[in-house]
């Protein structure tokens, strides 16, 4: 089988939260607690979960926009957690990043077309007019008229803003970006209109996505395989398929069942979860969903579930939860 | 008419309200009427700026003015117009009679004073009560809205609580004098899927214990399809369509109800390539066109539809109404 | 293909009627604020009179001795003559060219200087670069103005600038303190780190995409030190650390202490209200810029 673009292996993010009078380490917020994933070329990984799995951070760290705490990501085979500024900053061109908050993510003062060019002008690729024709391609393939170049970003819509990220991302042709909540921020009409813009991209240049939403549809719609993240940790792996037509972690049952459904015919049988969602600065022990689950046995509060491969050898539903714990299948 | 009249709790008719900016007046919300009857749940659905919000606070007169106003229009709450009353009347009402509650719930309780404090402050406010009297009242409430240990929690302070109990903390307060009438201007937008599942729950018991009427204004179709009886449609500062959640969801009348309902990705049992998508964007509300402003983006647009806007004709039913030329179904 | 349609269409308009500026909005407001726009037109008006004297049209015989002592305002003195019969008319004029020099250059240049120090101090805030700015911020701060200037005046004995560096050494601290902070916040927008995944240095980041983002602090701040440092010469005339050739309002001040004695008083009130004229007008047009950059407040109706 050939090598995964990505390969993501136990990675942790821990961010130190300081006090006292020298400033010493009071506690740790695991936002990225030991997570391992595989990404294929051309394919898309939607990541999905609520405020606080650490989905973001995830998708930053595989970046090394911020520093791993622990853990390996391989590139194309290339671990660049080893690499050194420069040839990291040579890598830069491969992995590339688009934002959910359309107003923040652009420069406010830099006109669009420097914005769009910039990638292009700090790796110095081509010539000035080649760069200026790159350009205008890329406005192409994310439908904005020329016009746009020669203004600010304050003057665009959330959509228009949205798209303009998109084409400051694909500047450097990567083949893959971490797409962040790129649609949450957007009006319902014109959430379709950027997916669809996402859509061609994994259609026709062939781009691979690490796509993270808490919406569970907008993942569908993108996705080949679902990650499900909770605390830190990833509960679920799956393909798409398998996932949405049997989800095995409660987490990912009840985050199903919560979702409003814009039809009047299926009121859906809810499952209420208890209580909130606890910090990441004081996880639970054993498994992090244990205080919330109702299955939860007395084994959940003691011991972290092993990851466990409750599908088949060819299609892997991968599960962390002791209900699962007989599964005859090992992980990969 | 007069029937309907008496039997209505809020009457809202030709409302119309404008904001300066330096290209002139711009109308946000541009001659609305509705109705709300008592103890039903309505939905205002609708993108940013088509003038839900504003349509919100012109209900409790707490449209910021400068740059608003209410330029024209009635709201008629048991018999009073709310345009006309004096501002020291309103404040009685507000809170009183008509609450509302707001999206972000840590910028709308004030971060320096309790819970407690904030809680009490409305009840003295609009009641004669003792602080005791009014701490007991807020402890109830806290009660009610499923906030554990209520008696501990009512000391604490706004950033000591999660998004969600925050919420839950506005909507006791917004609740403690019993009000005919609760605006929620996206209450759970900020909130996460299992939590705004929580809160909305609690919304839809609270409504059927103190006998009130909701407005709840959202962009989320699916919180509409899940706690309202009526929805409201409103596009660039008119309403294009009303009648209930049945209707509008399986036979909408008009393009842009469609057009929503069809845009929006949902759970499939297929991935398809390509969401339907509406083409174009919003108009301008500074560059409006002569005729339907829904016209230029519309698959069903026919000459007429450019010539003047639509009014809002109402059938049938009461509550139930479409603005279009050529409604569909 | 229907794609391409579809996304063409989708993006068909473009707002081209109310097209924008970054500035247009500020503008807009600066000229509905009255007093704003009267303090405008007066700091306008001590401008012209300056660049008069610069390009040498008028105020040339501010330090010739043109007539008797103490003479009354008249038709040819019009402002009188001081103790040495100096037309005070003159030297009035040539201060404004003064006033406007030593405000324009401490004004730009301790603005410069607290934008770069202020910027690297917040993008590198919780590190030592971030300490040692801040360290010598606090020190600048500490010293009493007054003593700093007369030790740099004699570190730099007769040079013609001694004061002018002072005022810069100083007045950079408060711009500095602003713009730090204003940093320290836009450092965690999402278009920093877009800038940091494409690759860009870190000192690009800093200059080419944060402190454009603080001039509207820079350009009050400004203002304000421009302010500051007018006033300052005042004081530092009347210790003879100020304008050592040429003559300042401050001079002017200073000088007519004896004449004041003695019950002649032009001198003194001229120069006070030609400075408290420019003073007073700047401040309330830098009371109109600040509201006019403030986003959140409403234009006047």
């Amino acid at each position: 089988m050939s090598q995964p673009l990505l390969k993501v292996v136990n990675l942790k993010k821990h961010f130190p939260v300081r006090g006292g009078m020298f400033s010493r380490v009071l506690a740790k917020v695991k936002a990225v607690d030991g997570v391992s994933f595989e990404l294929g070329k051309q394919r898309t990984l939607g990541l999905v979960g609520e405020s606080g799995c650490g989905k973001s951070t995830l998708g930053r760290t595989v970046l090394r926009l911020h520093e791993p705490t622990a853990g390996q990501i391989f590139l194309d085979g290339d671990d660049i957690c080893t690499l050194d500024r420069e040839a990291l900053k040579q890598r830069r061109r491969d992995m590339q990043i688009i934002y959910q908050d359309p107003y923040a993510s652009l420069s406010p003062r830099r006109l669009i077309g420097q914005t769009i060019q910039e990638p292009l002008d700090v790796h110095k690729i081509g010539t000035p007019e080649e760069r200026k024709k790159r350009v205008e391609e890329l406005l192409d393939i994310v439908g904005l008229r020329k016009q746009v170049l020669s203004r600010y970003p304050h003057e665009f819509s959330g959509g228009q803003r949205q798209r303009i990220g998109i084409a400051r991302a694909l500047a450097l042709n990567p083949s893959f970006i971490v797409a962040d909540e790129p649609v949450s921020a957007l009006d319902v009409s014109v959430q379709s209109q950027v997916l669809n813009v996402i859509s061609r991209l994994q259609r026709e240049h062939g781009i691979a996505f690490l796509f993270i939403s808490h919406d569970l549809a907008v993942i569908q719609h993108v996705s080949d395989d679902v990650g499900v993240m909770y605390l830190g940790k990833l509960v679920e792996y799956s393909d798409s398929g398998s996932l949405y037509r049997d989800p095995k972690h409660p987490y990912t049952r009840a985050l199903m069942s919560a979702i409003p459904i814009p039809d009047v015919r299926q009121r859906a049988k809810r499952i209420v979860l208890a209580g909130d969602i606890p910090s990441p600065m004081n996880p639970p022990s054993g498994c992090p969903f244990h205080t919330r689950c109702a299955e939860a046995m007395p084994k959940c509060s003691q011991v972290v579930p092993p990851r466990v491969n409750a599908g088949s050898a060819e299609k892997p539903h991968y599960v962390s939860c002791h209900l699962f714990d007989g599964s005859p299948e090992s992980p990969a | 008419m007069t029937d309907e009249v008496a039997k209505t709790l809020l009457c809202v008719r030709n409302l119309v309200v404008e904001f300066d900016t330096r290209f002139g007046p711009v109308r946000a919300v541009d001659d609305i009427s509705f109705d709300i009857f008592p103890n039903e749940t309505v939905g205002i659905v609708g993108e940013s700026g088509c003038g839900k919000t504003v349509t919100g606070l012109s209900l409790l007169r707490l449209v910021p003015s400068p740059p608003g106003r209410i330029v024209q229009g009635s709201i008629i709450l048991n018999g009073n117009d709310l345009v006309q009353l004096p501002e020291n009347d309103m404040a009685q009402l507000r809170g009183d009679d008509i609450s509302m509650i707001f999206q972000e719930p840590m910028t709308a309780l004030n971060p320096v004073l309790s819970l407690g404090t904030q809680m009490t402050d409305v009840l003295r406010q609009h009641r004669k009560m003792t602080k005791r009297e009014a701490r007991n009242v807020a402890i109830d409430m806290l009660e009610k809205v499923g906030i554990p240990v209520p008696e501990k929690r009512i000391d604490e302070y706004p950033h000591e609580l999660s998004g969600g109990m925050r919420q839950r903390v506005m909507i006791a307060m917004a609740l403690s004098c019993n009000p005919k009438l609760l605006v929620a201007d996206e209450p759970t937008t900020a909130l996460d899927v299992t939590t705004q599942a929580q809160v909305l729950e609690q919304i839809v018991e609270l409504q059927e214990e103190f006998h009130m009427a909701v407005i709840l204004i959202t962009h989320d179709l699916g919180v509409i399809a899940e706690t309202c009886q009526r929805a409201i449609v409103m596009y660039c500062g008119n309403i294009v369509e009303t009648g209930t959640v049945e209707d509008l969801f399986q036979r909408p009348r008009h393009p842009y109800t469609k057009g929503l309902l069809e845009s929006i990705p949902r759970l499939r049992d297929e991935r398809i390539a390509e969401l339907p998508i509406i083409p174009g964007m919003v108009p301008d509300l500074l560059s409006l066109p002569a005729g339907c402003r829904f016209a230029d983006r519309c698959k069903y647009a026919q000459a007429d539809c450019l010539q003047t806007p639509p009014r809002l004709e109402s059938s049938g039913d009461a509550g139930s109404g479409v603005a279009c030329y050529h409604p569909l179904n | 293909m229907s794609a391409p349609t579809n996304a063409a269409t989708s993006a068909a308009t473009l707002p081209d009627e109310h097209h924008e500026s970054i500035w247009g909005k500020a503008i807009y407001k600066l000229r509905r604020d009255r007093a704003g726009m009267v303090g405008f037109a007066i700091v306008m008006t001590y401008f012209i009179a300056a660049s008069g004297v610069w390009l040498g049209i008028w105020g040339t015989h501010w330090s010739d001795v043109e007539g008797p002592k103490w003479s009354p305002m008249s038709s040819e003195f019009w402002f009188g003559t001081n103790i040495i019969g100096q037309d005070i008319f003159q030297r009035a004029i040539y201060s404004t060219k003064t006033a406007f020099e030593i405000g324009l250059v401490v004004a730009v240049l301790s603005t410069l200087i607290g934008a770069v120090l202020g910027a690297l101090a917040g993008f590198f805030s919780g590190t030592w670069i971030d300490a040692i700015i801040l360290w010598i911020k606090g020190v600048l701060d500490s010293i009493p103005f007054y003593l700093f200037v007369a030790a740099v005046a004699f570190a730099l004995q007769d040079n013609p600038y001694a004061m002018h560096v002072a005022m810069i050494s100083t007045f950079w601290t408060t711009t500095g303190r602003l713009v730090r902070g204003e940093v320290i916040k836009l450092r965690n927008f999402e278009f920093v780190e877009a800038a940091k995944a494409i690759g860009v240095p870190q000192i690009t980041i800093i200059f080419r995409h944060i402190l454009p983002n603080t001039f509207h602090i820079l350009l009050v701040q400004a203002t304000i030190v421009f302010v500051a440092a007018i006033k300052s010469e005042v004081i530092l005339s009347f210790l003879g650390l100020g304008v050592q050739d040429g003559v300042s309002w401050g001079l002017m001040i200073s000088e007519s202490t004896l004449e004041v004695l003695a019950g002649y008083f032009n001198n003194f009130i001229w120069a006070s209200v030609l400075l408290f004229g420019l003073v007073m007008a700047f401040n309330m047009f830098s009371d109109a810029l600040q509201d006019a950059l403030d986003p959140k407040k409403v234009a006047a109706p």
